[in-house]
């Protein structure tokens, strides 16, 4: 069956309202032990970065070789900014001029 | 206290929340346009979903047509880090229905956590310092106007970035396609203080690749929840050994 992207969105939503409205409801009280608190934080960490990686660097299973350079001299650059500055607003934009000023060199 | 004046007080409190989702909404929505959504959809998820994380996680997967399943299970996984902020949350509404406490629970957000649980333990502490009881209500009151408030920028900030993206001229495309992945970067490299999280975050870059290219639509995914597994299991190891030394 095919399932629409507003579907794929409203079930995403459902999914998300009741982890989030499960505790508020039946757990009043409870304790959520620190060490899966610790590993579900360290999944989205990993989710997150992952997903950066393969959109910059992957096109499906094919690696962009070509613009691999580029994309990840912004990103180091990006991510040097935003810990000089603890700006992630400042780190994004040096990197989409550097990005930008890049590809109009090429 | 009043639930009006309460409620004022969150949102005073959520200004920072505010200044800090108009950058990244904005850039949700302009990569949404970007990826080929629409109006309704950018609006609908950010609404519903309402998870900058998530969201970013579906982005791609949704944009492409791949499998549903694969963009559900990315979110779900994704959002579980709602489960604990939630479970911190819960003893401050003590008292409070459940239908409210249902509908109050939409707008649980990372950022929207804090300030409230933060809020609401000082009171805590404040009011009894034995730890007991502060008003359920109250305390709602003061996490709507926390976290309302910040739902409506989220929202109002996504369909701005999407309406500014359509004013973007041809040709940059590369740079739209960096806005996301490079505030998410700068967001998790300013989040990161210790030695696991940093670990876990070049590990899943590098992985990832390998993964999508061995199988573009779960690789990634197999390879995050691995490096993940690895490096949290390293950091109890450590710490463990650490306390028997």
């Amino acid at each position: 069956m095919e399932i629409s992207r507003i579907q794929i969105i409203l079930i995403m939503g459902l999914m998300a309202l009741v982890i989030r409205a499960l505790p508020q409801l039946f757990f009043v009280g409870g304790r959520f032990p620190e060490l899966l608190d610790r590993y579900l934080r360290y999944v989205s960490y990993a989710f997150i970065c992952s997903i950066i990686s393969i959109t910059l660097f992957m096109s499906g299973a094919r690696f962009e070789a070509q613009a691999a350079p580029w994309r990840g001299l912004a990103l180091a650059l990006t991510i040097f900014i935003a810990h000089k500055t603890q700006s992630a607003v400042a780190g994004m934009i040096v990197g989409v001029i550097v990005l930008l000023a890049l590809s109009w060199m090429r | 206290m009043f639930f009006a004046a309460r409620f004022r007080q969150g949102m005073k409190a959520a200004i920072p929340i505010w200044i800090a989702f108009v950058p990244s909404s904005v850039a949700w929505g302009i990569a949404a346009q970007n990826h080929g959504l629409s109006l309704d959809e950018v609006v609908l998820m950010s609404a519903w979903v309402y998870s900058g994380p998530a969201q970013f996680a579906m982005l791609g997967p949704l944009a492409e047509n791949k499998s549903a399943l694969q963009v559900l299970v990315a979110g779900f996984l994704m959002n579980l880090r709602f489960l604990p902020m939630s479970t911190a949350l819960a003893p401050f509404f003590r008292g409070v229905k459940r239908v409210p406490l249902l509908l109050s629970s939409h707008v649980i957000s990372a950022s929207s956590f804090i300030v409230p649980y933060l809020q609401f333990q000082n009171e805590r502490q404040a009011a009894s310092p034995d730890g007991t009881e502060t008003d359920g209500h109250d305390n709602l009151a003061f996490f709507l106007g926390v976290g309302v408030t910040s739902f409506v920028v989220w929202v109002t900030g996504t369909a701005t970035g999407f309406g500014v993206a359509l004013g973007f001229p041809q040709g940059l495309e590369e740079a739209l396609k960096f806005i996301l992945p490079g505030y998410f970067a700068g967001l998790l490299v300013i989040e990161m203080k210790n030695w696991a999280p940093r670990l876990i975050c070049l590990g899943s870059l590098a992985a990832a690749l390998a993964g999508a290219w061995v199988n573009p639509g779960w690789g990634w995914l197999a390879t995050a929840m691995l490096v993940a597994t690895l490096g949290w299991g390293m950091e109890a190891w450590k710490s463990r050994a650490y306390k028997s030394s």
